[in-house]
């Protein structure tokens, strides 16, 4: 047996997926949370059926139930209000990770917890905080959103992606649904307040299965890398199709 | 094993995973900012070693890794205390 092999227990030891879940964790929402979020949601359909119409594509992509990764490329501030929203009441199930650099301020954790399930982490200490938290989500029953190139986009090019959903997907063996926002940046850029009106579409694809990427013996990271990239070129082929 | 075994056997291994000729892993090449390694195939190794020596290594650890030479320095110094 090689040096490398069976790399998969120490990568699901950093992932703490063999410690207890606490599903009701995520079960927990503040009565403000439950009463308001469906009239936000009103609210924002009629800007996306009128100043910035929005397109939802494949939607019957997703699994009926969660555990799911809902992974998405990141073009602006408003991409995951836009998946979520395009989810409708299914939104619920979604769970989304918010730095501390925003959650930690009054009026913005106001607003993330408004159009989200949010789940604070750190990520200026590292990413294994992140990966977990993520995995506590999936454990958990939920759905977790991931923007996986890690940063947004200035123009809509989809970027490299971080290996680290690949990771989340085969070590918790939950599907990944990859998803295509576009245009979403020529609404609200990078640094913008103001929407613009512009176009935007949604494309769910359908689920992307972790099981044939798990490399049974072998570097587990060369596992994570290769779905990755296909979860990537699949975003891609959404791009263009 | 002296130490230059030591280092000979974890550069030998670190070049398999990072799919690098050997001679590319100088003891003090930055393994992420020189030779492209990412911050999940930094764990890679780690979990590697983790598994050839049974070092244990716990998560702390694994940010105060950047060079062959703290990958052969930490390796050591857990190999010294077993």
């Amino acid at each position: 047996m090689k040096a490398e092999e069976g790399t998969a227990a120490y990568w699901r030891k950093l992932l703490g997926l063999d410690e207890p879940g606490n599903p009701a964790l995520f079960k927990l929402k503040p009565v403000w949370q439950a009463g308001l979020r469906p009239a936000f949601y009103h609210l924002l359909g009629l800007i996306f059926r009128s100043y910035c119409p929005v397109k939802v594509v494949g939607l019957e992509n997703l699994p009926p139930r969660p555990p799911y990764i809902i992974a998405a490329n990141h073009a602006s501030s408003m991409d995951f209000a836009v998946v979520a929203w395009a989810m409708g009441k299914r939104r619920e199930e979604l769970f989304a990770l918010t730095t501390k650099l925003f959650y930690d301020i009054a009026f913005t954790r106001f607003w993330i917890k408004l159009a989200a399930n949010a789940v604070r982490i750190d990520t200026v200490a590292d990413f294994f905080p992140a990966l977990r938290a993520a995995a506590k989500v999936l454990l958990a029953g939920k759905a977790v959103y991931i923007n996986p190139e890690g940063t947004r986009s200035v123009n809509g090019a989809i970027l490299p992606f971080r290996p680290g959903v690949g990771l989340l997907s085969i070590e918790t063996s939950v599907p990944i649904i990859p998803v295509y926002l576009k245009d979403t940046w020529k609404v609200l850029r990078p640094g913008s307040i103001l929407p613009r009106p512009a176009r935007i579409e949604v494309r769910f694809d359908r689920p992307l299965d972790p099981e044939a990427y798990r490399l049974n013996g072998g570097p587990a990271y060369d596992g994570y890398k290769a779905l990755t990239e296909e979860l990537r070129q699949r975003i891609v082929a959404l791009s263009s199709s | 094993m002296n130490r230059e075994q030591l280092t000979a056997e974890i550069r030998s291994m670190v070049a398999r995973i990072i799919k690098q000729p050997e001679d590319r892993i100088l003891p003090d090449a930055n393994l992420f900012s020189d030779l492209g390694v990412d911050s999940l195939l930094g764990v890679e190794i780690i979990a590697s070693l983790d598994r050839k020596y049974s070092l244990d290594v716990p998560e702390g650890r694994l940010k105060d890794i950047k060079t062959l030479n703290d990958i052969v320095e930490m390796v050591a110094s857990f190999l010294a205390n077993k």
